[in-house]
C-alpha cells in the first residue's frame, strides 16, 4: 500500500485501492455472501397455523352463541375475556403466517431430493466426461498448432479455431438444435434417404436423449481446452524434441516426457474451465431440451429461482455446485502443480 | 542557474534486514562535479536516490543547500536525475521530452517549447524535436536526457551511470561534454559510476565506496598517489600486492617481512609489530635495476606491449610482479634475470583489509 | 520451418484429424447459416424451398428483438464502464503489492473467472435484491462486471509487466505531480489496453447468457431474448441473427490475419 502511495500520490492511491475495494466487496465477496446466507435459512410456512388459526376462530364462534345465550352478567364477563384471549391468540398466529420466521440450519442442502441429489451428481460426472473427451480430442490439435506447423499455418489454425470460439455460444448451440430436432439435418437427411417420413412423424427423437445435451456440450466447451494448451505449447523450444529424438526418444516417450510435462499448466487450465463450464452450464442443457426436461442440475437452480421461486433452496443449490467446482479447482491445481499465477495466463 | 551543495548527515539506509549504507556523512560542494565510484552493488544508487527522493533514508538526514529535505518527494526537490537507461518518455516527441518538467510547472506551451527548443540547440539537437526518441542515436538520446534534465533548471543533477551504454568512443567524447556541459551551467553535478576511468577524468572529487562506506573522498591526484585504505588503493589503478608481517615501526616508515624479504615502506593506517599487512606498489613506480630502498630479484615471464607502455609479467619466489615501463629499445633488449627496485614512498603499508579485486 | 518431428504418415493422419476437428467446428455454423436463405418458414437445409431474404426482413421489423438488440449494447457499455476501471484498478495495486498479500488478493481478484456463471448471476440477484432493486439491466451490468473485471484486470496486469517503472520515477522527478505522472505517463501507456479490454468486455458482455439469464428478471438481452424463443420452436429469423454474428466474426478474423501476416518492419 506504501509502494503503491508513493507511485501514484495518496490521493491517487485511495482511489485506486477504493475502486479495488468497491469491486471486491460490492462484486464479489459480498454478493457471494449473500447467496451463502439464503441458503441457510427458510421460513417455515408450515399448513398447522392456518389450522390453528381456523380452530381458534371456531372456538370464538361457540363462545359467542353462548354469550348470546348466558344470561348470568358474570359468566358474561367470563365469556367476553376467554374469547378476547383467543381472538389476541389468533391475530399472533395470524402475523406469523404472514411473515414466518426465519429458521437457520442445513435444511435446504440435506432436504434435495433423491432425484435432484441423483440429477447432481449425473451432472458432475458429464461434465468431468465433457473435461476428459475434450482433453483427449484437443491435445492432438493444440500440439499442431503450437508445435508441428510454419508460423503462417499456424495464424490461419489459430483464426479457424477463433472464429467459432468467438461465435455467441448460444448460437453454436443452436446449430445443434437445428441438426438433431425432429425435423433437423439428420432427420431430414434420413428422410431424403427414404428411411423415414417425416410428415407422418416418423422421425427419431434425438433431443429427448440426454446425451443430445452432452453431444452439444462438447461442441460448445471444447476450445476452452485448445487455446490454454496452445499456449503452454508455444512456449516450449522445439530445440528440446529435436534433442530428444536425436537421443533415440520415440514419438509416444517424447510426448510423455517431454510435451505433456511442459504442457501442464495448460491442460489444468484447459480441464478447469471446461470443467466450471460444462457443470454451471444453463445454456446448453435449456436449448437443447427447450427448457421441457430437467436433467442439468443448472435448470433446478433455475426453476428453484424463477418457478417454484424458493430462493433459499436455490441457494442452496448453487452453493452445492460452487463447492463442486471450487474442489475441482484445488484437485486440479495439487494434480498438477500449478498456482493461480498460472492459471489465469 | 545556481548549484546548491548537498550534505548527508549520519545518512544510512536499510532494506528490511540488508544494510544498503552504513551511517555516512558527506558534504559535496555548490557547483562541484562529484562522483561516487564503486563497485557495483556498493550502495552507490542507493544514495543518490536518497538524494533525489525516491528512498527516504532510514536514520540521518539529507540537506540541499542547507535545506533539510525530509518529508519532500522527487518532485519537490531541486534536483533532476539521468537515469541509467536514461528513461525518456517513447510515446511524446523530443521536444515534449524535453518540455515535461516545464509542462509540470505550469508554464504555457509556446513558451516550454520555446526554451526547450533552446536546449536541444545547447545540446547540438535543434533540428530533432519533432522526432521520437526511438528514432535517435544512443548519444542523441543521452543529450535529449541531459537536456530534459537541465530544462527544469535543477540546482543539482544527478547522474546514474547514465553513459554505461554507449561504446567507448561515444562514451570518451560523452564525458568531455557533460564536463562543458558543466563548466557552462555551473550547477553541481553528481554522477555515479563503476568507471574509474570515468570519475578520475570529469570530476573535481571523487568519493570511492564499498559495501556501503564511503572509503575516501578525494580529488582524483590524491586518490590515485596516497588512497587512504587498500580498497581504494586496489579499485582506482593497478597495484603489486604482498602480504607479509609488520617487523619494524618508526616514524612513518614500516618494515615487513614479505616473501621476497623484508620491504619499507609507508605506513597508513594503525599498525603493530607482529601484525600481518598489506604492501601496495604500483606498477609504474618500479624501476628497473634502480638502487631504491626496496630491491628484489626476478625473472621476466612475459612482455604485453600496450603501445606506449609495456607491462613486464616477472616472477620473484613465491611472488609475481607487474612493471609497467614505457615503450623504447632498451625495452626489447632486456635479460631475463632483473632486480626491480621502487622506493620506499611508493610502497603503501596497509593493515590486512578488503581489496577491490579479490 | 514446419518441424520433421513425425513421418510423413503420421504427419498425414495429423493433418487428416485437424481437417476433421475443424470440418467439425464448423460444419454446424454452415448448416445453420444457410437455412437463414431458405424460404421454408422452418430453419432447414434438407428442405430447400428457394433463396430467400425475408428472413433479414423480417428480424428488421421484429421489435423485441431489436430491444433486445439495443439492451443488449446498453448492458455492454454499462459493463465496460465498471469493469475498466476496476480491471484497471485492481493491475494497478497488485504490480505495487509485496509477493504474499499480493497473492491473497489476487486469488480474490480473479475467483469470478473460475466460478461458474450462474453462481455469479444467482449471487447478484440475491444481493441487489436486499436493496430493493430486482432483476433487471442493472443487476445484469453487476452481474457480468464481476468476472469481465477479472479479465481486464488479466490484460492490464501483462502490460504493467512490460512496463518500465524509470519513466514514472523520470516524470516525478522532472517536478510533475502524482495526478500529472498518472495522466500523462501511466494512462497513455496502457491506454492501447484499456482498448481492447473494453472490446473484450463489450464482446464477453454481449454473448454472456448463463450469468444474464439469472440476472435480468423480467428485461431480456438480444441473447436471452433468443434463447427463451427456442423454446417455442425454431425459427428462421434466429438464423439470420447467427448469420449476422458469424459474418462480422468473419470480417473481423480476415482482417487480423491480414494484419498479422503482413511483412514486419
Amino acid at each position: 500500500m506504501g509502494s503503491l502511495a508513493r507511485a501514484y500520490g495518496r490521493p491517487l492511491a485511495a482511489v485506486i485501492a477504493g475502486i479495488t475495494l468497491v469491486w471486491i466487496l460490492v462484486l464479489i465477496l459480498v454478493p457471494l455472501g449473500a447467496m451463502l446466507e439464503q441458503s441457510l435459512w427458510w421460513r417455515d410456512a408450515k399448513g398447522d397455523v392456518s389450522l390453528q388459526i381456523d380452530r381458534l376462530y371456531n372456538e370464538i364462534s361457540t363462545l359467542q352463541l353462548d354469550r348470546a345465550g348466558a344470561a348470568d352478567p358474570a359468566r358474561q364477563a367470563q365469556l367476553d375475556a376467554a374469547m378476547a384471549q383467543k381472538q389476541a391468540e389468533a391475530t399472533a398466529l395470524e402475523a406469523q403466517e404472514k411473515n414466518p420466521p426465519k429458521t437457520y440450519g442445513l435444511d435446504n442442502f440435506t432436504r434435495m431430493s433423491g432425484l435432484h441429489l441423483y440429477i447432481f451428481v449425473r451432472t458432475i460426472l458429464y461434465a468431468l466426461m465433457v473435461t476428459g473427451l475434450a482433453l483427449i480430442v484437443c491435445y492432438p490439435v493444440a500440439y499442431v498448432v503450437a508445435l508441428a506447423s510454419g508460423p503462417r499455418k499456424a495464424i490461419i489454425l489459430t483464426v479457424a479455431l477463433i472464429v467459432p470460439y468467438a461465435i455467441n455460444e448460444l448460437l453454436r448451440v443452436y446449430a445443434w438444435l437445428m441438426i438433431l430436432d425432429y425435423r433437423g439435418v439428420i432427420n431430414g437427411v434420413l428422410a431424403w434417404l427414404g428411411f423415414i417420413n417425416l410428415d407422418a412423424r416418423e422421425w427419431i427423437p434425438f433431443l429427448e436423449n440426454p446425451s443430445a445435451v452432452f453431444l452439444a456440450m462438447i461442441y460448445t466447451y471444447v476450445l476452452f481446452m485448445v487455446f490454454p494448451m496452445v499456449n503452454t505449447l508455444e512456449t516450449l523450444d522445439r530445440n528440446q524434441i529435436e534433442a530428444a529424438r536425436d537421443l533415440g526418444a520415440s514419438t509416444l516417450r517424447i510426448h510423455r516426457r517431454v510435451i505433456i510435462p511442459h504442457a501442464k499448466p495448460g491442460i489444468a487450465v484447459g480441464c478447469i474451465m471446461t470443467f466450471m463450464l460444462s457443470a454451471g452450464s444453463y445454456s446448453v442443457p435449456a436449448i437443447m431440451t427447450r427448457g421441457q426436461g430437467g436433467d442439468w442440475f443448472s435448470q433446478l437452480v433455475y426453476r428453484q429461482f424463477y418457478e417454484s421461486n424458493n430462493w433459499n433452496m436455490g441457494s442452496a443449490y448453487a452453493v452445492s455446485l460452487l463447492v463442486v467446482c471450487t474442489a475441482f479447482i484445488l484437485l486440479m491445481m495439487r494434480l498438477f502443480g500449478v498456482g493461480l499465477r498460472d492459471i489465469a495466463k | 542557474m545556481r548549484g546548491k551543495d548537498v550534505r548527508l548527515d549520519q545518512v544510512s539506509i536499510r532494506f528490511g534486514d540488508a544494510t544498503a549504507v552504513q551511517p555516512t556523512d558527506l558534504s559535496i560542494h555548490a557547483g562541484e562535479f562529484f562522483s561516487i565510484l564503486g563497485p557495483s552493488g556498493c550502495g552507490k544508487t542507493t544514495i543518490l536516490r536518497t538524494i533525489s527522493g525516491f528512498i527516504e533514508p532510514t536514520a540521518g538526514r539529507v540537506l540541499i543547500g542547507g535545506e533539510d529535505m525530509v518529508g519532500k518527494g522527487p518532485n519537490e526537490r531541486p534536483t533532476a536525475l539521468i537515469f541509467q537507461n536514461l528513461a525518456l518518455f517513447p510515446l511524446m516527441s523530443v521536444a515534449e521530452n524535453v518540455a515535461f518538467g516545464l509542462e509540470a510547472r505550469g508554464v504555457a506551451k509556446a513558451e516550454r517549447l520555446r526554451r526547450a527548443q533552446e536546449l536541444l540547440e545547447l545540446v547540438a539537437l535543434g533540428g530533432y524535436g519533432d522526432k521520437k526518441p526511438a528514432d535517435l542515436s544512443g548519444g542523441q538520446r543521452q543529450r535529449v536526457a541531459i537536456a530534459r534534465a537541465l530544462a527544469v533548471e535543477p540546482s543539482v543533477l544527478l547522474l546514474d551511470e547514465p553513459l554505461s551504454a554507449l561504446d567507448l568512443k561515444l562514451r570518451q567524447h560523452m564525458r568531455a561534454e557533460l564536463r562543458a556541459i558543466q563548466k557552462r551551467v555551473g550547477i553541481t553535478f553528481i554522477y555515479i559510476t563503476h568507471d574509474q576511468g570515468e570519475a578520475l577524468a570529469m570530476s573535481d572529487r571523487v568519493a570511492v565506496m564499498s559495501r556501503g562506506r564511503l572509503e575516501q573522498v578525494a580529488d582524483a591526484d590524491t586518490l590515485y598517489a596516497d588512497p587512504a585504505t587498500p580498497f581504494v588503493a586496489t579499485f582506482v589503478g593497478e597495484q603489486n600486492v604482498l602480504r607479509g608481517t609488520v617487523a619494524t615501526l618508526s616514524d612513518d616508515d614500516a618494515a615487513i617481512d614479505t616473501p621476497v624479504g623484508r620491504i619499507i615502506g609507508r605506513a597508513k593506517g594503525p599498525l603493530k609489530v607482529g601484525d600481518s599487512a598489506l604492501v601496495l606498489v604500483r606498477p609504474e613506480r618500479i624501476t628497473l635495476g634502480g638502487t631504491d630502498d626496496n630491491q628484489v630479484p626476478a625473472r621476466l615471464t612475459a612482455r604485453n606491449l600496450e603501445g606506449a607502455a609495456v607491462h613486464l609479467h616477472c616472477a620473484a619466489p613465491a611472488q609475481n610482479f607487474t612493471v609497467t615501463v614505457t615503450n623504447g629499445p632498451e625495452v626489447r633488449a632486456l635479460p631475463d634475470e632483473l632486480i626491480l627496485s621502487f622506493s620506499r614512498r611508493d610502497a603503501l603499508v596497509y593493515p590486512e583489509g578488503t581489496l577491490a579485486h579479490g | 520451418m514446419s518441424s520433421s518431428t513425425e513421418s510423413a504418415g503420421a504427419r498425414l493422419v495429423l493433418n487428416i484429424y485437424i481437417g476433421l476437428f475443424v470440418l467439425y467446428l464448423f460444419l454446424p455454423l454452415a448448416v445453420m447459416s444457410a437455412a437463414a436463405f431458405n424460404s421454408f418458414d422452418y430453419p432447414s437445409v434438407t428442405q430447400w424451398r428457394g433463396f430467400t431474404l425475408q428472413w433479414f426482413v423480417a428480424l428488421a421489423h421484429d421489435q423485441r428483438l431489436l430491444q433486445g438488440l439495443a439492451n443488449s449494447v446498453m448492458v455492454a457499455l454499462g459493463v465496460i464502464a465498471v469493469s475498466i476501471p476496476a480491471g484497471l484498478c485492481g493491475a494497478l495495486i497488485l504490480t505495487r503489492l509485496g509477493q504474499r498479500s499480493g497473492t491473497v488478493l489476487y486469488s480474490v481478484l480473479v475467483s469470478p473467472v473460475l466460478t461458474p456463471g450462474i453462481i455469479l448471476g444467482i449471487s447478484s440477484l440475491i444481493f441487489w435484491r436486499e436493496f430493493g432493486v430486482p432483476g433487471g439491466l442493472f443487476v445484469a451490468v453487476m452481474a457480468q462486471s464481476s468476472f469481465i473485471a477479472s479479465y481486464a484486470m488479466l490484460l492490464f496486469l501483462a502490460r504493467l509487466q512490460r512496463q518500465d517503472r524509470t519513466l514514472e520515477e523520470a516524470a516525478l522527478d522532472l517536478g510533475a505531480s502524482h495526478t500529472l505522472v498518472f495522466r500523462r505517463i501511466t494512462l497513455p501507456f496502457l491506454a492501447p489496453t484499456c482498448f481492447t479490454a473494453a472490446v473484450v468486455a463489450f464482446l464477453q458482455s454481449f454473448e454472456n447468457y448463463n450469468t444474464t439469464v439469472f440476472a435480468i428478471g423480467g428485461e431480456w438481452t438480444l441473447v436471452t431474448e433468443i434463447a427463451s424463443r427456442l423454446r417455442f420452436g425454431l425459427s428462421p429469423v434466429i438464423n439470420v441473427v447467427g448469420v449476422i454474428f458469424v459474418a462480422l466474426t468473419l470480417i473481423a478474423a480476415t482482417t487480423y490475419v491480414l494484419l498479422k501476416s503482413r511483412p514486419a518492419r
